[in-house]
C-alpha cells in the first residue's frame, strides 16, 4: 500500500493505492479464484477518523482511493483496510 | 477503596464508548441486503429505506467514455453537510459500488477506481444532515468490460 498526503490552504490531498485483486463473485467464478475484495477503508489522524469507506467487489484491481480533509503539515495520517477474508494492512505517512 | 460494583460500571461505559469513536457504521455489516440487490433502486430502498432524492447539489465526475471499464476514475464531491454518501451503477451484477460515512466537518471529494462490465449509469447519493437526500445519474460508455469478462 502507499500512502500520500499533501497539505495546502489547511486541506489535506490523500492518495491511497492499495495493493488487492479485488475479485468480485461473478469475476472469482470466472477466473476460477476466491472472491475477495476490500470491504473496508479507514484513515485516521491521530484518534480522529477522517476517512471511512466500505466498498464492493467492483472496485478495481490495486485501488486508487482519493480524498481530502482538514489537517496540518507534519501529522501523521494512518490508513487502514480490511478484506472480505478479513485480512488487514496498515500504512502511515507523515503528511507534507 | 472504589466501590466495585462502581468500578464494573465503568468498565461497561467505557466499552460501549469504544465503537462510537472507532466507526461511525459499518455499511456492510448494518445494511448487507444493500450490497446484494441488483438495480440501484432496490440497493438503495435497502439503504435508506423509502426515500425522495432531489437531484441537486451532487457532482460526478468521470470519463463520458471509459476504455477500460476494469479501472474507471471516478469523483463524487458536494458541498452538502452530509452524513453519509454512497454509489451505485446498473452495469455490474449488484448495485452498491462505495458508502462513505461523513466524519464530523468532513470535505465530500471521494475518488475512486471501480469496474464496469459494460455501459451503465452512475448514481450517487448524499445524505444530508438535514435528513434530506440528493442525487446526481451520469452515464458512462464503456467501450471493453472490466469485470474479467
Amino acid at each position: 500500500m502507499k500512502v500520500k498526503a499533501k497539505e495546502k490552504d489547511g486541506i489535506v490531498k490523500a492518495k491511497v493505492l492499495a495493493k488487492h485483486q479485488n475479485i468480485g463473485a461473478e469475476e472469482g467464478l470466472k477466473k476460477k479464484k476466491e472472491a475477495n475484495f476490500i470491504t473496508s477503508v479507514i484513515a485516521k489522524v491521530g484518534d480522529s477518523i477522517v476517512y471511512e469507506m466500505n466498498g464492493s467487489g467492483f472496485m478495481s484491481k490495486n485501488p486508487l482511493y482519493k480524498f481530502k480533509f482538514k489537517g496540518k503539515k507534519g501529522d501523521e495520517l494512518e490508513v487502514t483496510w480490511t478484506d472480505l477474508k478479513g485480512e488487514t494492512k496498515t500504512k502511515k505517512a507523515k503528511i507534507k | 477503596m472504589m466501590d466495585r460494583r462502581k468500578f464494573l460500571g465503568l468498565g461497561l461505559a467505557a466499552v460501549a464508548l469504544v465503537p462510537m469513536t472507532a466507526s461511525a457504521l459499518d455499511f456492510r455489516k448494518e445494511k448487507p441486503d444493500a450490497w446484494k440487490a441488483e438495480k440501484p433502486a432496490d440497493a438503495i430502498k435497502a439503504l435508506y429505506g423509502d426515500i425522495k432524492l432531489e437531484e441537486k447539489g451532487v457532482e460526478i465526475k468521470a470519463p463520458k467514455l471509459a476504455e477500460n471499464g476494469g479501472k474507471i476514475p471516478v469523483f463524487v464531491k458536494s458541498d452538502i453537510e452530509a452524513k453519509s454518501v454512497a454509489i451505485f451503477q446498473d452495469a455490474n451484477p449488484r448495485s452498491a459500488v462505495a458508502v462513505w460515512t461523513v466524519p464530523a466537518g468532513g470535505i465530500i471529494d471521494y475518488g475512486i477506481t471501480m469496474k464496469m462490465k459494460g455501459t451503465g449509469k452512475i448514481t450517487a447519493i448524499v445524505e444530508g444532515k438535514d435528513g434530506k437526500f440528493y442525487s446526481k445519474v451520469l452515464d458512462i460508455e464503456v467501450s471493453k468490460g472490466g469485470c474479467g469478462g
